[in-house]
């Protein structure tokens, strides 16, 4: 019954269902299940880590400078890219060549940037979720809603493709309907 | 083999931002209800990506990948600030109810990762009137979307009530955004491929192609 419980909170508080944030990134994936699963858990990294760089930032930053929010945002979401190609680089070598043409994808995208920015609206509304561990918590939850969406289009991704689906409707406007139709039975449960 | 002037105009039908490479949906689909949050929008897209997609040409190709893409994002960050402050001006209650979607505008995929892919291998004439081309396509999708979502789900046009017998509610909201988006892009293929099967029994380029 608590994984169910909790299996309904991921999917109503999904970034994905709910804001639509990161649904490019999740098309531009949904081509191959290697690269979604891969792309996916890139985009829990950096938002369970920017998660908690953001809380510092909003941390330091006077309120007179709110407009610079992006700008710190851009540039921790920045250093943890350049981070995380030097782990790849010097772990596997062999899948650093593949990856960096990727991993910009998983970081530069509104999945990231929508949950640091979500997740500091939502402290702001609640001052109990102002702290560095509910903040981290917050973006590993949204990284992991992003699992959670890729793997209900991946579970479909096949049918929506085939050639029983008119050819205009084929692939990403099918996928669109489909997002759409979960997405309705997410409102429903919130 | 499609030429390159008609290749400039891509962005607006052939290669669609949004509805050819469903990029930056996010807006259209969250923001994309009402026309005075569309206005805002196409504002905000507009400003940001020229600006950002200009200034960023100069940045030095040799440079690693990683940089450029970092640099292009600070860039846009950068950029972001002074569109926020006059849209203030003008905007001021759509920037409210925009909320987290007018930052993330800044992050767009055309400026992080078009801006490498397809506008650095261009000239910079060429580069800036294809570009104006891809923004003109996503303000047409943005515009068209939210009048058709205004009128069905609230019956207004632009915050005026008009004699809509029949309204759809859902549409204002955010799975009525990504259903419509996906019979927009499904009529936008469906044109598309008619008008390319046209032109290849006329004789024509293409250019409605895209991809």
């Amino acid at each position: 019954m608590f994984l169910v419980t909790e299996l309904v909170t991921l999917l109503a508080t999904n970034l994905i269902l709910t804001q639509a944030l990161g649904t490019s990134t999740l098309f531009i994936a949904a081509g191959n299940r290697k690269n979604l699963l891969w792309t996916a858990i890139t985009i829990t990294v950096f938002t369970s880590v920017g998660s908690g760089a953001a809380y510092t930032v909003n941390r330091l930053l006077p309120n007179g400078l709110a407009d610079l929010t992006l700008l710190f945002y851009t540039l921790i979401v920045g250093a943890i890219y350049v981070l995380f190609l030097a782990v790849l680089y010097y772990t596997d070598f062999a899948s650093f060549a593949t990856a960096r043409k990727y991993v910009h994808i998983s970081a530069f995208n509104c999945a990231v940037m929508g949950t640091l920015f979500t997740i500091t609206e939502r402290a702001e509304a609640y001052p109990e979720l102002n702290t560095f561990v509910r903040f981290v918590l917050s973006g590993a939850e949204a990284g992991t809603g992003f699992i959670l969406a890729a793997f209900i289009l991946t579970a479909a991704y096949r049918k929506l493709n085939s050639a029983k689906v008119p050819a205009s409707f084929r692939g990403f406007p099918a996928m669109l309907v489909y997002l759409g139709l979960i997405s309705m039975a997410v409102y429903a449960l919130r | 083999m499609k030429n390159k002037k008609t290749a400039v105009f891509d962005g607006l039908l052939g290669d669609n931002t949004v509805l050819s490479a469903l990029m930056v949906i996010s807006p259209v689909i969250m923001c994309g209800s009402t026309l005075m949050n569309a206005v805002a929008l196409m504002y905000a897209f507009s400003a940001i990506t020229f600006f950002s997609v200009l200034i960023g040409s100069f940045v030095p190709k040799r440079l690693p990948y990683a940089a450029k893409i970092i640099i292009r994002a600070v860039i846009a960050s950068i950029v972001y600030i002074p569109v926020r402050t006059v849209a203030r001006e003008f905007f001021p209650d759509v920037i409210t109810r925009v909320g987290i979607y007018f930052p993330l505008l800044a992050v767009n995929s055309l400026i992080v990762v078009q801006s490498e892919t397809k506008f650095a291998r261009m000239k910079r004439g060429t580069m800036i009137a294809s570009l104006v081309f891809y923004i003109l396509g996503f303000d047409a999708v943005m515009a068209v979307t939210a009048f058709v979502r205004e009128l069905l789900a609230y019956g207004t046009i632009n915050g005026r009530l008009v004699d809509a017998d029949t309204l759809i509610s859902g549409l204002g909201l955010p799975f009525g955004g990504f259903i419509f988006l996906g019979l927009l892009c499904g009529l936008y293929r469906k044109v598309r491929s008619v008008i390319r099967r046209e032109n290849s029994e006329t004789g024509g380029d293409g250019n409605v192609s895209g991809n």
